[in-house]
């Protein structure tokens, strides 16, 4: 029962999240909104059973891309009078989108309640290992069956990560003496100071 | 404690219920006040430490201290600035400490004493202190004022640079232990080194990650000599700057509370958690509990002495030992951890 | 497989520690109205600049390094999110299994250099 009531209480919220995303005035509000619906959805998957996706979605969604989201929309400067032209002019475009998006769903929906296609069931493949918990089951699939999904994965965020230096980082033309840190360490007393007694009503030469 | 409740003529699920809403209780209330304890020992470790006596006057030898302060917040005003975004700016120390408590959950305190018995204990640890950042940023963000604007920037960026070493490094132990349960990674530490010493830091492929492990708590909870968060020679109090009363209490607060965590994690990762020191019959007369609290409390101690012996870093520093020291080294031990496992144990 | 029941102590203590700290930030806030320490003036109010008063907008444009930061800790974060299931499922996949997770960790350490070359990692 409790179960039951979880899901449901889960499920609302993501919906009530979801739209507070797109309506709420303010672009960090909507970040913020955003982030409770990842977590709802981490909920949910562990209602299903998928504990690791379910960390997965916290760890990689909320810790890391909604990170970057704030940074982004934080470092606006929020124009609301500009963002509602330019909302007027995308709606026909949104709406396009959301369109095709619903046809999708339908025909999705439709084709797995027709039956044809096996989606995970029982020919074995995507059924858990018996007695495993779902982390190793995972990894036992994805790095032994899927080996080379996995790796074009791996050239993916390579490409990410070189595309995003490209796009984000500037020569800065004013670079300092880097500190040599080795250097530093190394430094002892004697290198700098020198310790002498001169007499009295004589300087010293440096 | 299921059992306890059921003999009191309750059916199971009340129990267990019942016993659940103890159990958070008994994690919750002795973490508050062990963090108020705590603050008070930090506060003597360091007058100590530079010679000084620190409080003395509130209680025998200045106990209560950390209560008097509590209180004299608690009855403050809280002032919530007119630029401020006051939703967010209220929300935000509510995230801090919601986040710093709920870690505990997965806790294992003692062999069989964790709330949450769950499969990915360390993932879920991982995953709740990413939210840290959001309890930062927000009020930096929220209080609409320079200072705790910067101050959330740089903390947000220092979090999450140690967040991708601390990574690793879990890897590294979650290698040895071949689990991701906190409770089964304490039971493969047993007489893991040599046979006799309970834990892994006696082992020559895990100890350089120990170590990394200790720097990048200090660094990930912002704790001195990483405390650019609240460099107070720049940034005045950091992102805590326009908070007061409790408000501002419950950064103090959680921000110990997470410091407290990451002690109990060295304790529980790499020293043998409720395990004693040594794989001896006669030491596991102490209950594990008390081994437990023992270490943690000694890791606590080194966070102290840091604090009051080493000198702040540089912003640049921090970004250089993060990213270009911390981050190769403990992805090269992912590499050696796992190739010798596969040489020795699964090859 | 997986056991709910250890999930529902950890939905109560998020409603638990929810309740608490929402108690510790709201409840002060009631007291000090009613003990009369609630006194804002404008003054009070304004945000903290030293004692000047505000020069510009606090909100302004930060250094793009910071987001450089983000996305490099997003495909780190990810890396080590492909690790965790390698790390626990070493036994059932073998030298196979070891060996792609190096191939993978070679692409990884490829971008890692370039931006290491790139200076995307220096700060001054």
């Amino acid at each position: 029962m409790i179960h039951t009531i979880a899901f449901y209480i889960f499920a609302a919220m993501v919906i009530a999240s979801g739209a507070l995303v797109i309506t709420a005035r303010n672009p960090v509000h909507s970040v913020l909104w955003l982030i409770l619906a990842f977590f709802n959805a981490a909920g949910l998957m562990v209602l299903v059973g998928a504990e690791f996706i379910a960390m997965l979605l916290v760890i990689v969604y909320v810790g890391a891309v909604a990170v970057l989201f704030l940074f982004v929309v934080m470092m606006l400067e929020i124009d609301f009078a500009e963002m509602r032209a330019g909302f007027v002019k995308y709606f026909p475009l949104g709406v396009l989108l959301a369109l095709i998006l619903v046809s999708e769903m339908i025909l999705g929906i439709g084709a797995y309640s027709a039956g044809s296609m096996h989606l995970g069931t029982a020919d074995g493949v995507g059924t858990p290992l018996m007695g495993e918990s779902n982390i190793r089951s995972i990894g036992a699939l994805l790095y032994g069956r899927y080996l080379f999904l996995f790796e074009s994965a791996g050239l993916v965020l390579l490409v990410a990560m070189v595309g995003a230096i490209v796009l984000t980082h500037r020569e800065r033309g004013t670079v300092r003496g880097h500190q040599n840190i080795n250097k530093q360490v190394r430094r002892r007393p004697g290198d700098a100071t020198v310790n002498t007694r001169p007499e009295v009503g004589k300087g010293i030469e440096l | 404690m299921t059992a306890f409740f059921e003999s009191l003529g309750m059916n199971y699920e009340w129990a267990w219920f019942v016993a659940t809403i103890c159990g958070i209780l008994l994690i919750a209330l002795p973490l508050m006040l062990a963090v108020a304890m705590i603050i008070y020992v930090d506060r003597k470790i360091w007058a100590a430490m530079a010679l000084r006596r620190g409080p003395n006057v509130v209680g025998p030898f200045g106990l209560l201290q950390s209560f008097a302060d509590g209180l004299k917040v608690f009855l403050q005003e809280t002032i919530i600035p007119s630029a401020a975004n006051k939703g967010l700016f209220l929300i935000a120390p509510i995230i801090t400490f919601t986040v710093a408590l709920m870690a505990w959950a997965v806790m294992p305190f003692a062999e069989g004493a964790v709330l949450a018995d769950i499969n990915v204990g360390l993932l879920y640890i991982l995953a709740i202190s990413s939210l840290g950042v959001y309890g930062v940023v927000i009020s930096g963000w929220a209080s609409n004022s320079k200072y705790p604007f910067f101050s959330a920037l740089r903390a947000a960026a220092q979090m999450i640079s140690y967040e991708v070493s601390i990574g690793f490094i879990l890897i590294c132990v979650i290698l040895w232990a071949g689990t991701n349960n906190l409770s089964d990674i304490v039971m493969a530490q047993k007489g893991a080194g040599l046979g006799i010493v309970n834990g892994f830091f006696f082992n020559i492929l895990l100890f350089p990650m120990w170590v990394l492990f200790l720097i990048s708590g200090m660094a990930e909870t912002a704790r001195a000599p990483f405390d650019l968060t609240e460099a107070e020679s720049e940034l005045v109090a950091g992102y805590q700057t326009e908070y007061s009363s409790m408000a501002f209490a419950l950064f103090w607060l959680g921000e110990y509370a997470n410091v407290l965590l990451m002690c109990a994690l060295n304790t529980t990762l790499f020293f043998g958690g409720w395990l004693p020191p040594l794989d001896i019959g006669i030491l596991y007369v102490v209950p594990g509990f008390i081994w437990w609290l023992l270490k943690t409390f000694f890791f606590f101690f080194v966070f102290s002495w840091v604090k009051a012996t080493v000198p702040r870093f540089r912003y640049d520093q921090l970004m250089r030992l993060g990213w270009k020291i911390f981050l190769p080294m403990s992805l090269l031990f992912v590499v050696l951890v796992s190739g010798y496992l596969m040489l020795t144990r699964y090859g | 497989m997986v056991d709910l029941t250890q999930y529902l102590p950890i939905l109560i203590f998020l409603v638990i520690a929810l309740g608490l700290s929402g108690l510790f930030v709201f409840l002060p806030m009631g007291v000090s109205r009613l003990t009369g320490a609630h006194k804002p003036s404008k003054d009070k109010l304004a945000e903290y600049e030293c004692g000047f008063p505000a020069f510009e907008d606090s909100r302004h444009q930060f250094d793009v390094r910071f987001y450089l930061v983000a996305i490099l800790f997003i495909i780190f974060d990810l890396e080590a999110a492909f690790l965790f299931p390698w790390a626990v499922s070493l036994d059932l996949t073998g030298w196979a299994g070891w060996i792609t997770m190096m191939v993978f960790l070679g692409e990884l350490l490829i971008g890692f250099a370039y931006a290491w070359k790139k200076g995307a990692l220096e700060w001054e």
